[in-house]
């Protein structure tokens, strides 16, 4: 997963074209029950399950890119 | 005006404006319907019914500015207490002890439903019929995999609109979730619908709706026939009362409104054998104060055994007061209503003991049982069974001669919501008033 294509999953799940690679999910309108969709769609495209709190260690586009490359936990 | 809830009282308010004699007929000895106010110290009220309003409840915001109401916000800092399986535990913030990923299957899911169905006319959603023929609960048993999807499942939907999986359609789950703003919306508290609550109780908004409309609201006076001739309309109550009319709301829920016994009949009826009774059953436990915030807990909790399958902190703010309101939702809302007042009150400790360990004794327990209650039948509101939106929908707001429809029912904007209600009041007040010119032009 890189950066762009993780913005553009921040962008769908928000319905925020706003959101840029630094944008922080729980400040452009995401709230868990929505970060929740962001894993889903994680583990459906990247094959990496992410748990809430790796979520909550990176809000952002780029720093869910790089745990998601990262590889799985 | 048969019903003195929000949708009954605001239709009435708009109609007494425009300058027509009103009456408003109320079956209970009490205003207000699905709101109730419970005083749980002397000058404080917690929400024995309807208690929370976002900001997209534009509506119901205006009605409370113009009755100089204010919102509150529903406080919800602290920790939760999770008993999903495994014993409790303690969270920061709302988030359940479950597989994410699985639980964003599951939103992935509705999602998509809400996402398809047709919010002004359910009905004519592309496969309706499909979606209208399946309960919620044979869905989720095709659709849901992992065992933790399937068991927040119920809880979400008997949170979200107060319905057992196994008795309401597809179709009516998705209008709901749809209805109310969408499932991230509809559950949320801050920016969201569960954001604030009255100050002082939503109670006090039917109580100020009537005061207002004084004389003209009949208390105990419940409607069992409605009879429409050539020159105009009588109604009926209990005790022999005739009224005579140009014309009827029925304001009443779906439920009550077929009970009623209308000449001629109706073309269509308000309810079938499917519809079902929101269920919803509201335990409030009164502290002194909210103990839990000491603890660094909010009150919320979430488990997946009952009776309360979700708490949250009710206290009544700047009152001395703590309040842990509990929700019994779905089915088993009817097997805690059916337990005798010891069983539900010994139920309800044991179940706070584990919830929440030091919590001193309440010094009261106030039950509020809506499966039951005789001139609600169910609360948040109707749920709408497998066929009904194909049945019911057409018809849900065409008025029977001089019947016209009312209640959150009939709104499919913010449906089973006071929003709802009170957006009906305005339609069928805005109604009542077109048809003016036909429906009492003398002969």
């Amino acid at each position: 997963m890189n950066v762009y294509q993780a913005t553009v999953l921040f962008r769908r799940v928000l319905e925020n074209p706003q959101v840029t690679a630094e944008s922080d999910f729980f400040h452009a309108g995401g709230d868990s029950l929505l970060a929740t969709r962001v894993l889903s769609a994680v583990a459906r495209e990247y094959g990496v399950e992410l748990t809430f709190e790796d979520f909550l260690l990176a809000p952002t586009p780029a720093a869910l890119a790089s745990t998601v490359t990262g590889g799985p936990r | 005006m048969v019903g003195a809830g929000l949708a009954g009282l605001t239709a009435a308010a708009d109609l007494a404006a425009a300058g027509v004699e009103i009456t408003v007929l109320e079956a209970r000895d009490r205003v207000g319907g699905r709101t109730h106010g419970i005083e749980v110290a002397p000058g404080a009220w917690a929400d024995g019914g309807a208690a929370y309003l976002g900001d997209r409840h534009t509506e119901l915001h205006k009605l409370m500015a113009g009755l100089g109401l204010a919102a509150t916000p529903t406080a919800m800092d602290g920790g939760s207490r999770f008993a999903l399986g495994g014993g409790e535990k303690t969270r920061a913030g709302r988030f359940p002890p479950l597989n994410a990923v699985a639980l964003g299957e599951l939103f992935d899911l509705l999602y998509d439903l809400t996402a398809r169905v047709r919010p002004d006319a359910p009905w004519l959603t592309p496969g309706a019929a499909g979606l209208d023929a399946v309960t919620a609960a044979e869905w989720a048993a095709g659709a849901l995999r992992h065992p933790d999807a399937r068991l927040f499942f119920p809880l979400f939907l008997g949170e979200m609109m107060a319905a057992d999986p196994a008795s309401v359609s597809v179709l009516h789950m998705a209008l709901y979730l749809r209805s109310g703003g969408g499932i991230r919306y509809l559950n949320a508290f801050s920016g969201g619908a569960q954001q604030d609550r009255v100050l002082g109780g939503a109670h006090q908004i039917a109580e100020r709706l009537a005061a207002q409309l004084g004389a003209r609201v009949r208390l105990n006076r419940p409607v069992r026939a409605i009879r429409q001739d050539g020159g105009g309309v009588s109604v009926h109550t209990g005790d022999g009362e005739e009224h005579r009319a140009d014309a009827v709301v029925v304001a009443v829920p779906p439920l009550l409104a077929q009970s009623i016994d209308y000449r001629p009949g109706l073309p269509a009826p308000r309810a079938t054998t499917a519809t079902g009774r929101g269920c919803a059953v509201k335990v409030q436990l009164v502290y002194r104060e909210p103990y839990w915030h000491a603890h660094g807990l909010s009150g919320w909790s979430v488990s997946a055994t009952g009776p309360l399958l979700s708490t949250v902190d009710d206290s009544p703010p700047d009152a001395g007061a703590g309040v842990l309101t509990g929700f019994v939702t779905g089915a088993e809302a009817y097997r805690f209503a059916a337990l005798d007042p010891a069983a539900r009150e010994a139920e309800t400790l044991r179940q706070v003991g584990e919830l929440f360990p030091g919590l001193p004794p309440p010094d009261a327990v106030h039950v509020s049982d809506w499966v039951n209650e005789p001139y609600s039948r169910g609360c948040y509101a109707a749920v709408f069974g497998p066929g009904d939106w194909l049945r019911l929908g057409p018809g849900l707001r065409t008025p029977h001669g001089r019947v016209h429809w009312a209640g959150t029912e009939t709104s499919t904007e913010f449906f089973g919501l006071m929003e709802g209600a009170i957006r009906s009041g305005h339609r069928v007040a805005a109604e009542v008033l077109s048809s003016h010119a036909t429906l009492w032009r003398e002969p």
